[in-house]
């Protein structure tokens, strides 16, 4: 990479006469970047750094305030002909080493500039605390001293036998995870309860605490400094940070490394301590908080810290073994190389690196960072818009403006004025015209593959309902459950203690009325063909009670699979005339009834609409069930084929909140009850619940993309 | 030694404000164009009534009571630092009086608007032979009477001496100390005349006196620092003799031609200074560039004036690098040492971009053919053609200082200017030194008859029908000026004409006295005059009654120039000030501006229809092809001023002279 910027340059005369040198408290070390002995020059009071490439250096260290650039110059030109820099990159260099502070002048110091630069300074500064507040560091204080003491501990936690404590430690707690696995799952789902949030909130800002010092302790332990701890905003979360960029003049890769990775051996460690100590507790205060500490450190290491494709701690790792400094800028130049140069066609263009294989490291890099950062933020923004539609419009608005309109709007620009596309504007407008074309038909016009589900349950084909026909209290199960019952069995029996008391006062009555019938044949013929009329009432009466005492015993009406409503520990309460206690299922044939709602209605009347739909049953959803023939109902309905579908049976659909039984849904719906192949594995049984994914015709992105939206804001309304 | 205040007036340089980007850039030009119809003109026109109501009766009064007035207006002037905008009118109608009677001229009222609009810090578009001298004189009164430099800036030192010369009368009875500034002054005489009220100069002379100015200041501009250093060393301060005054005000006569088209070209103060490496460098370079062929080795790109090595060349370099001096002989290097000796070879041509005089290379100024003795190339250029014409090589110089004018006017706090054409660039002149354009009547309507633009496919038949054309008129006794793009077109066409037999002027590469003489002539009867576009500007053709009886002159233009505003000042010289006249332009699809910013496939697909060439397609793409070269010149005015600021920026450490 010598010698290609121009060996002179008309600007030259104003550096030429400069005497001009690194200032006094600039610090070397030296550093090997694949094969080449590279200098950083580091400041300690302004923390500037500045990587050096060798011939850069060979022309840096040679400065001296008693002779001047153009000397140094020449000489360097002499000693190494072909790798001393150009003139121009002479001035280049002298630039931006004045810029990091770095260059002691002989010039008689200048007041006036200095607090030019210095006004300048800040109000750059200001600038970028506004750009990025949802970024912004507070400086809070010097943790210096404080680290100083907890040296020896550091050295003792960086040390061979404390890395091998270490990784027992973690390796017992992931054990002790596993064994745990299923309350591990269980527990995730109250993880964001508004409970939950401060607890939650608080475990967040101590184990970032603890990982800000692992960072710290690391750069310490090496002999670096430590001089700013304070808060930073995180998407408006107040989290701590630390400045340990010291740790980049250390000499030795392994050493930055393990400054980088300091943090998450902290937080990792204090996670496998709180996985000991939650195993060991049951509910409460400090069970909630050990998991909540679990939770944090391997989410924020596994997705944030620990992940490269982002710019935190692995960032830096992946960096640093790699042996390439400044990853994602030369990544994003070298995607800008590969779009200018190769696609656009503009000249002069460099790639990142002058290896090949760095460069294909660097566009991977590149590709795969700007995808993770694209899925992460559109799943922070997915997540939030469940909970806080109007925070996530806002989140999404910001990043379509920020990713889409306007690089949109730059790239506009940059491709009808930049000059350096002068010579290619029209191949480049041509080839960029071509890509959104083939962008907007891919987007707007090309139909993919288009679906949506709805919810729904196993339905028995036909099935018959088996209601109480006399009020009673329960008494038990006369069949048990899933046996084929003939038509006329008795499967339940109830007991109305009543009965015995009005069917006894009913005999005693009748037995009155023999007895008056008996005295009037002696005297009173004439009452006669009263009392018989009265006595017919009384049999008829008797008749009734006796009726009512056989449906005690409920039979069913039909024959096939007897399944009983949930009764087994029901002995003994009220049934009401008329509510089912079970029902009885034709074993041979289901369907499966799907709840599909309004939005979607308009597929089920099209003749082409449905293409194909499949059922995943809940808890098996590995073994999706093929829909072979379906009818839609058509006509609204309000009640819910089952209560298990409404909020208050755990499922997703809205309820009418007066309704108790918690089957009137709160939106009408369109029922569709589908035929599928029995699968043999899988048990289907009435009353299951499960997901219907209904492939519907073709559709564009767009229409699909924004069908959605509209379902979104529509549900929230 | 000066008192301090005037000493800190002679050194407080305004630092320029950066040029805007992205939406402030839009903004800017948006109230650019707000400005633009604000009815800037309307209330100019009502001031010019003002000043006519005023100028009544002034003729009766007494010169002693008119100097007396005239010097009221002065010390108003003097106390408010010029801004006393109420006084104006009446001052400008005293003005309009004293210049009756000092020089026999009395403003016509379109002069009186320029005045006006140019005090307001606009920029007066002023067709030629309106006048524009009286014009500056009476803006460079309003100016001077504020006691602060007033730099009156014109295209040569001729010109300079001539006004100077002329409106002296005028400055003295307003109270005005007049003065100018040419190449041949000593320096003493410079600061002399730099001390007058008004100074008249040349752009190149201003600069050139700034710039060794500040080098005499020795990076210590700060005037209290100075004014320590002085008291604590007095011979240091008598050592210097700073010639200038300070920047303040500066009325620029041509302005586009200053202001936008020379905008980038840089002053530099050199001096050799040997550097045997550039001079080995440049012999070896030309050998190495002689074994390559053009087309397999690199390619010649035209339109941006670059070669272009391919990879064969790039080989071929690398064998060939052993015969270069040591440094050199890296990739990087040699491809850069070598690719400048093939564009000496390519693009470099005697006789169009210099000529050889006395065993030297002098640069010839290729829009108006002159000479220009003490330039140079830069970056080994210069020695890389020395080389390829077997000359002696000389020693480079070593720049000492350099600015552009485009950066050395955004330095001035107060600057106006005036011009034949500068409607078409009011978009750089407002976005780049915050100048409005005010375009200005003519007084007497132009009666200019301007022919069908005649189109050809080859360069050939164009000749032909330029060749035939002047014959035309020149039987009809009408004089003809005929404007070329180069030196070299020039020649071309004296060829033809001394073929059919017509004598005529060649105006090319002579000094300006003789220069403006023959323009000046152009307008005599059946007189042909062959010149390059820019050559003899603000120099009148007058007609004589027997020319405008015939039809006035006819000017021919034979070639579209880079810019409108170009085609348009040849144009006006035909049909100035009432009268008659005419114009017509000869273009053809191998004209350079089709070359460099037609795509190839559009050239060959207008030439494939161009039996008799389909003229709306032709003009439509010449149309196009002008505007995105007047494009590609603004954004070059911009991308120049964006590295500088850079370069200030980054290098404050090695201050340049131009910041403060």
């Amino acid at each position: 990479m010598a010698g290609n910027a121009r060996m002179f340059s008309e600007h030259w005369y104003r550096v030429s006469d400069q005497r001009v040198a690194l200032r006094a408290g600039v610090r070397t070390r030296r550093q090997v970047y694949r094969g080449e002995v590279w200098r950083v020059l580091y400041d300690p009071f302004g923390n500037q750094f500045f990587r050096l490439r060798p011939a850069a250096y060979e022309f840096v260290s040679r400065l001296s305030p008693k002779r001047t650039v153009e000397e140094v110059w020449k000489e360097c030109l002499e000693i190494m002909p072909d790798e001393a820099p150009g003139q121009s990159e002479v001035i280049q260099l002298l630039a931006q080493l004045y810029l990091s502070n770095l260059l002691q002048l002989d010039l008689p110091p200048d007041a006036q500039q200095f607090f030019e630069r210095y006004r300048k300074r800040k109000s750059k500064e200001r600038k970028s605390y506004i750009s990025y507040i949802m970024f912004a560091r507070f400086p809070l204080f010097d943790p210096d001293d404080l680290l100083n003491v907890l040296k020896p501990y550091g050295k003792a936690i960086y040390s061979k036998i404390g890395m091998l404590v270490w990784l027992g430690v973690i390796f017992s707690a992931i054990k002790v995870a596993l064994d745990n696995a299923d309350a591990l799952v269980d527990q995730s789902q109250g993880i964001l309860a508004p409970g939950n949030l401060f607890l939650l909130y608080g475990s967040l800002v101590f184990i970032k605490a603890l990982h800000e010092f692992g960072h710290g302790l690391a750069c310490k332990r090496y002999g670096g400094e430590v001089h700013t701890m304070g808060i930073m905003l995180m998407i408006f979360t107040p989290i701590p940070y630390v400045d340990a960029t010291s740790s980049w003049a250390f000499r030795k890769r392994s050493q930055r490394m393990l400054v980088g990775a300091g943090g998450m051996i902290f937080e990792l460690f204090v996670a496998a301590i709180a996985t000991f100590v939650w195993a060991s507790t049951g509910p409460g205060v400090l069970n909630a908080v050990m998991y909540n500490m679990m939770f944090i450190a391997s989410v924020s290491t596994l997705l944030f810290n620990g992940n490269p494709l982002l710019r935190y701690d692995g960032y830096y790792l992946l960096s640093d073994m790699l042996d390439i400094p400044n990853l994602y800028q030369r990544s994003q130049q070298q995607l800008r190389y590969l779009a200018e140069g190769k696609i656009l066609g503009r000249p002069n263009v460099k790639p990142a690196s002058p290896y090949r294989g760095e460069q294909i490291t660097l566009a991977v890099y590149g590709v795969l960072s700007g995808l993770y950062r694209i899925i992460v933020f559109g799943g922070i923004i997915l997540f939030v818009s469940r909970r806080f539609l109007l925070a996530g419009i806002v989140m999404a608005t910001i990043c379509v403006v920020s990713w889409i309109i306007m690089p949109t709007v730059k790239y506009v620009h940059y491709l009808f004025t930049d000059p350096a596309l002068e010579r290619n504007r029209f191949r480049a407008i041509g080839i960029s015209l071509a890509a959104a074309i083939c962008v907007v038909a891919l987007v707007g016009i090309v139909p993919f593959p288009s679906s949506f589900t709805a919810p729904g349950t196993i339905v028995s084909t036909p099935f018959v309902e088996v209601p109480a026909r006399a009020s009673g209290y329960l008494k038990g199960l006369e069949t048990p459950a899933n046996i084929a019952v003939q038509p006329g069995t008795t499967v339940v029996s109830l007991l109305d203690p009543e009965w015995d008391f009005e069917y006894r006062a009913e005999e005693a009555m009748l037995r009155h009325t023999d007895a008056l019938y008996r005295r009037s044949l002696h005297r009173d013929t004439a009452d006669l063909s009263i009392i018989e009329e009265h006595r017919a009432v009384m049999q008829q009466r008797l008749h009734r009670l006796r009726e009512r005492r056989d449906n005690l015993q409920v039979r069913v009406p039909a024959g096939g699979q007897w399944l009983p409503g949930a009764l087994e520990d029901l002995d003994g309460i009220w049934v009401d005339r008329g509510s089912v206690l079970g029902y009885v299922l034709n074993p041979e044939r289901h369907q499966f009834v799907a709840v599909i709602s309004q939005d979607e209605a308009r597929w089920l009347f099209d003749e082409a609409g449905i293409r194909r739909a499949r059922i995943r049953l809940r808890g098996s959803a590995q073994a999706p069930l093929e829909a072979t023939g379906w009818r839609v109902i058509p006509a609204e309905q309000r009640e819910l084929p089952s209560p298990a579908l409404g909020w208050y049976g755990g499922g997703e659909l809205a309820v009418a909140e007066d309704a108790r039984e918690g089957t009137e849904a709160a939106q009408t719906f369109f029922e569709m009850r589908v035929d599928f192949d029995q699968n043999e594995d899988l048990s289907v049984l009435h009353g299951r619940t499960g997901r219907m994914r209904i492939r519907i015709a073709p559709e564009s992105i767009w229409t699909q993309a924004s069908r959605r939206i509209r379902q979104l804001m529509r549900r929230e309304r | 030694m000066d008192v301090p205040s005037a000493e800190y007036h002679r050194l407080t340089v305004r630092r320029p404000k950066q040029l805007p980007k992205g939406l402030d850039a839009l903004a800017q030009s948006l109230t650019g164009s707000v400005d633009r119809h604000s009815g800037r003109t309307k209330r100019l026109w009502a001031q010019v009534d003002e000043i006519q109501k005023e100028a009544e009766g002034l003729e009766n009064l007494s010169d002693r009571h008119l100097r007396e007035r005239l010097q009221e207006h002065h010390d108003a002037f003097r106390r408010s630092r010029g801004d006393v905008p109420e006084r104006v009118p009446q001052a400008l109608a005293l003005i309009q009086e004293a210049a009756f009677r000092t020089i026999g001229l009395r403003p016509y009222p379109v002069q009186l608007l320029g005045a006006l609009a140019m005090h307001e810090g606009c920029l007066a578009e002023m067709a030629t032979g309106e006048g524009k001298t009286l014009t500056a004189a009476l803006t460079a009164v309003l100016a001077g009477w504020s006691h602060q430099p007033c730099h009156v800036l014109t295209v040569n030192d001729y010109l300079a001496k001539r006004d100077a010369n002329n409106f002296k009368p005028l400055y003295r009875f307003c109270g005005l100390e007049a003065d100018c500034v040419t190449a041949d002054l000593e320096p003493q005489h410079r600061r002399r005349a730099y001390g007058a009220h008004i100074t008249y100069t040349t752009s190149k002379e201003l600069l050139a006196d700034f710039l060794r100015d500040r080098l005499q200041l020795q990076r210590v501009s700060d005037p209290q620092r100075r004014l320590i250093r002085h008291i604590l060393r007095p011979t240091l301060a008598a050592r210097e003799s700073l010639v200038l005054r300070g920047l303040h005000a500066a009325i620029v006569d041509e302005a586009d031609s200053i202001l936008i088209d020379e905008a980038v070209t840089p002053l530099i103060i050199a001096q050799p200074r040997a550097n045997p490496m550039l001079v080995e460098a440049c012999e070896a370079a030309r050998h190495v560039a002689g074994k390559l062929e053009s087309g397999r080795d690199y390619t010649v790109d035209l339109r941006y004036r670059e070669i272009k090595l391919t990879d064969a060349g790039k080989e071929r370099i690398e064998t060939l690098a052993n015969d270069l001096p040591p440094v050199w002989r890296g990739p990087g290097r040699s491809q850069e040492l070598v690719e400048q000796a093939i564009s000496a070879r390519e693009l470099f041509l005697k006789g169009r971009q210099y000529v050889v005089q006395d065993e030297k290379v002098m640069i010839v100024d290729e829009f108006t053919g002159r000479i220009m003795p003490n330039r140079s190339w830069s970056e080994g250029l210069h020695q890389a053609i020395e080389a390829k014409e077997g000359l002696p090589v000389t020693e480079p110089n070593e720049t000492v200082a350099r600015m552009s004018f485009q950066r050395f006017f955004r330095l001035f706090p107060k600057i106006c200017g005036m011009t034949g054409t500068a409607w078409e660039a009011r978009n750089p002149f407002w976005r780049i030194y915050s100048l409005p354009v005010v375009r200005v009547p003519t007084h007497k309507p132009c009666i200019r008859e301007v022919m069908r633009e005649s189109v050809f496919a080859t360069s050939e038949e164009k000749w032909t029908a330029v060749a035939a054309s002047v014959n035309e008129i020149h039987q009809q006794g009408r004089p003809v000026l005929i404007g070329t793009r180069s030196v070299e077109a020039s020649e071309k066409l004296a060829v033809r004409l001394e073929a059919l037999g017509l004598h005529f002027n060649l105006l090319n590469a002579v000094r300006h006295e003789e220069e403006a003489r023959i323009v000046a002539e152009a307008g005599l009867a059946a007189k042909i005059t062959i010149a390059t576009n820019m050559a003899g500007r603000g120099t009148d053709i007058k007609l004589s009654r027997e020319v405008a009886d015939a039809g006035g002159l006819h000017v021919i233009a034979t070639e579209r120039h880079e810019s409108r505003r170009i085609d348009r000042q040849l144009f006006g010289r035909a049909a100035r000030q009432g009268d008659p006249g005419s114009a017509q332009s000869f273009v053809c699809l191998e004209d350079e501006l089709f070359r460099r910013f037609v795509p190839e496939t559009v050239r060959n697909s207008l030439a494939g229809v161009s039996g008799g060439i389909a003229r709306k397609p032709f003009l439509t793409a010449l149309n196009a092809a002008q505007r995105a070269a007047e494009r590609h010149a603004f954004r070059g005015l911009r991308s120049v001023l964006a590295t500088d600021t850079w370069l200030d920026e980054s290098l404050s450490f090695a201050q340049d002279i131009g910041g403060a």
